[in-house]
């Protein structure tokens, strides 16, 4: 009797053991059941689960109730979202895509869960007959040079955030200095037209950096990129759509002649090969001049979050780069049992400012007061609640601050216009025939790139050497394929 | 018939200490062996097909085509060649400096001091990468630094650290010990303090000084721990330590001569196109390099000693 029970009770602990293990190992089968029960419609709210970049904030789902609510009324839907920080935004969403987690809605962009990337690997379900159907509210708010130029292979996966469209590259001058010193930025374009004033300010005052750089920057070039930071580029101008390598051309060798001159005239910090970001020499306000990204009032931006003035002047045209349009999207996973639904969401999230607002805000009353119609005012209680405005869909719905001039989203309405697209807009190049050399060049290019772009080394001297270690990693195949991809593309878009 | 009534009879008579080694195994299951099926995804361009597994089966085979991308340049020999010799490097100094300092120790008479030596040496175990990597900058910047401040006030040429190759192998090595030493050589104290003292007060009566002791009781005594350890080191022998090498020499493009390796490669060449087949190929050649190096010195210690060996 006694030996039979202790039979029974050790294979029921094995029993446990394996199923403790298959459920530990793969847990996303529980949820596929239920499906079929609310897909229906009418019956009960379909519930999508929404991810998103930034800082969890205690209050989600408590404002996530009240847009229920009226999502409920309007489309039948409820919202679930989910925030990741910053830092862990790209891996989470890797582990999630690849393990197949059931998501709805999510948030990408090209600097954040790489959109191009994971669209061509099948993450995000492809939106063209969705928007045709569920969102004409979004065709008609955004420029058209959003969708064009987020289109993948063809086809569009992700609603990019009605914002700033074109990007300009700007000198950037802390005004103070610029003052003391009784210099003025007129005329100042070019890197090289920088020299006089950068002169100046080592001779008036060593403590001062005259030309802020770091190991992310690159001197300006009429060059579109094919990937970012990757030395593959297509002349602004060029007719013929010929892809060059960018460190074999005139503009680019000359920039960084001038930035080698700069840096042993002592204008650059002396260790922006390895600086990884100015942040700390902004909070001192011990520099003179850097390069930046505009858009509209973003003097204001700046000088109100370095706590000293910032003045600007443009360095090139404002272009619409695809980069420029892929800041910021909100993409259907392909793995989503409510495509219509989130499509209709998404839809009425760009459109309606009610919802954009109780999103990107929090709930009326308690996160925030309206003052006027277009105005508001937030509430204490909005540090429990507060979100990056920019990864939440239309940006030109949000309601102003105080301190905003009245004009604000139709100056940015016409800075969008008045930017002209740049020459490879909706081209993606495809790396999978040739991810292998991607890999290679790349490890040739980084032990290059920072040093000759921030000046440390001589141009002369080390630009040679750059280019036959690409060559032999495989540049040259990257570029004929580069090349007849973009060919095709051509063809395809008769440019 | 028989076979499985003995097999029945095995469990039920170990069934105590079946069940101690049970939440153990659980978790090698789970978490070393199940994972061990997505080496599958080293021959595969991986692509995401509705859940996990539909998507590794529905993924194209591509054969040996996500190895070549480590061997397609001279980099191949420079990134092995930097990984080999740095963890040789770390193991053989690594294993004399531990033991050494482990012995220091415990010969130390004031066990309050000695325990106030070992905790300080174990700190920068804990630390994180990124920040030795500050402390070192702390030291070497080139216009704040502390080395650079102390040459100048002697009348030296401040140094570029972070654009010079050759001081770095020296440094990184130092930074390695000064992290890793406080945790290897409690590990061998532990063992020291383990030894039957009547072993040394034998010897003191026979008259032996304290090398003597050193040099016949403790080191035989540590042998089988030291081989040991040194074997699983040899294991991981192509695996470096992504922050060491790309924190602490502040991804500096000048040091790549002598800072690339394969880990630091594969993240630098994989973070443009984030091919998951290419990154479990460049996992999968460690895993194998290090399988056969353990296999084979496995083989070397059990031709010397077989109760050293690992198995």
């Amino acid at each position: 009797m006694s030996s039979t029970r202790k039979k029974l009770s050790l294979g029921l602990t094995s029993v446990l053991a394996v199923s403790l293990v298959l459920s530990a190992c793969g847990s996303n089968n529980a949820s596929k059941n239920t499906e079929s029960g609310n897909a229906g419609g009418n019956g009960a709210p379909v519930e999508l689960s929404w991810y998103t970049i930034g800082t969890p904030q205690k209050d989600v789902d408590k404002v996530m109730q009240e847009v229920s609510k009226y999502t409920k009324d309007k489309l039948g839907v409820t919202v679930k979202m989910t925030m990741i920080d910053w830092g862990d935004y790209n891996q989470k969403m890797q582990v999630l895509t690849a393990s197949g987690a059931s998501m709805d809605i999510m948030f990408t962009a090209s600097w954040a869960f790489d959109y191009v990337q994971n669209a061509r690997k099948g993450a995000f379900a492809p939106i063209d007959d969705l928007l045709d159907k569920y969102g004409q509210g979004i065709k008609q708010v955004l420029d058209p040079a959003f969708l064009e130029g987020s289109k993948v292979d063809g086809k569009n996966y992700g609603v990019p955030a009605n914002k700033e469209l074109p990007a300009q590259e700007v000198w950037r001058f802390n005004k103070n200095i610029l003052d003391e010193n009784k210099l003025s930025m007129d005329g100042v374009r070019s890197l090289e037209s920088l020299e006089p004033l950068l002169k100046t300010i080592k001779q008036n005052d060593p403590n001062i950096i005259p030309l802020q750089v770091d190991k992310t920057f690159m001197p300006y070039t009429p060059y579109d990129y094919l990937i970012e930071k990757f030395p593959l580029a297509v002349k602004l101008d060029d007719k013929d759509y010929k892809v060059v390598n960018i460190l074999e051309t005139p503009e680019m060798k000359q920039g960084l002649e001038t930035m080698h001159k700069y840096y042993a005239a002592g204008y650059l910090p002396t260790e922006a090969a390895t600086l990884e970001s100015s942040t700390d020499i902004q909070a001192t306000g011990q520099w003179f001049a850097d390069k930046a990204t505009t858009q509209p009032f973003a003097n204001n931006v700046w000088s109100t979050s370095y706590g000293y003035p910032v003045v600007s002047t443009p360095q090139s045209d404002a272009l619409i780069y695809n980069l420029s349009v892929m800041g910021s999207m909100q993409a259907i996973s392909a793995n989503s049992k409510h495509k219509e639904k989130a499509m209709e969401f998404l839809n009425l999230l760009n459109t309606d400012p009610v919802l954009r607002n109780m999103v990107d805000s929090g709930i009326e009353g308690t996160h925030f007061k309206k003052i006027d119609a277009t105005h508001m005012e937030n509430l204490p209680e909005s540090k429990n609640y507060d979100m990056p405005t920019f990864s939440l869909g239309n940006v030109l719905l949000t309601y102003l601050n105080p301190g905003d001039p009245d004009n604000k989203w139709e100056e940015f309405k016409k800075y969008n216009d008045a930017g002209k697209p740049a020459i490879l807009l909706g081209f993606n190049f495809d790396p999978s025939k040739v991810s292998s050399e991607i890999a290679a060049v790349q490890n040739a290019k980084e032990a290059f790139w920072a040093p000759l772009m921030t000046g440390t080394v001589d141009p002369d001297q080390y630009l040679p050497k750059a280019i036959e270690k690409m060559k032999a990693a495989g540049l040259d195949k990257i570029m004929a394929e580069a090349q007849s991809q973009l060919d095709a593309w051509r063809a395809a878009n008769n440019k | 018939m028989n076979a499985i009534r003995r097999y029945v009879k095995d469990l039920n008579r170990n069934k105590a200490l079946l069940l101690m080694v049970l939440p153990a195994s659980l978790w090698f299951i789970c978490f070393s062996y199940l994972p061990m099926l997505g080496t599958i995804i080293s021959f595969k361009e991986y692509r995401f097909n509705g859940n996990f597994l539909s998507s590794i089966i529905n993924s194209k085979w591509v054969g040996l085509d996500n190895f070549k991308f480590l061997f397609k340049t001279d980099d191949a020999y420079i990134i092995t060649r930097n990984t080999i010799l740095y963890n040789s490097v770390f193991i053989f100094i690594g294993l004399v400096l531990a033991v050494a300092m482990a012995i220091v120790l415990s010969e130390i008479a004031n066990k309050r001091l000695a325990k106030w030596f070992q905790t300080g040496m174990f700190m920068p175990y804990f630390l994180s990468w990124v920040i030795v990597s500050y402390f070192v900058y702390s030291f070497l910047s080139f216009d704040r630094g502390m080395v650079n401040k102390i040459a100048v006030a002697f009348g030296a040429d401040p140094v570029q650290w972070y654009s010079e190759p050759k001081f770095w192998p020296l440094i990184i090595v130092i930074v390695f010990l000064w992290k890793s030493l406080g945790y290897n050589s409690v590990i061998y104290l532990a063992a020291i303090l383990g030894i039957d003292k009547s072993l040394y007060e034998a010897a003191m009566i026979d008259g032996a000084n304290k090398w003597q002791q050193i040099r016949n009781i403790t080191l035989p005594m540590l042998a089988p721990l030291m081989t040991i350890l040194t074997l699983l080191a040899i294991g991981r022998i192509f695996y470096a330590d992504f922050g060491l090498f790309y924190q602490v020499t502040r991804d500096s493009g000048t040091l790549y001569s002598v800072t690339n390796v394969i880990d630091t490669y594969v993240y630098r060449g994989l973070k443009t196109t984030g091919e998951i087949g290419m990154s479990t190929a460049a996992g999968l050649y460690q895993s194998f390099v290090g399988f056969v190096l353990v296999i084979t010195s496995n083989y070397v210690v059990r031709r010397f000693n077989k109760d050293n060996a690992l198995f």
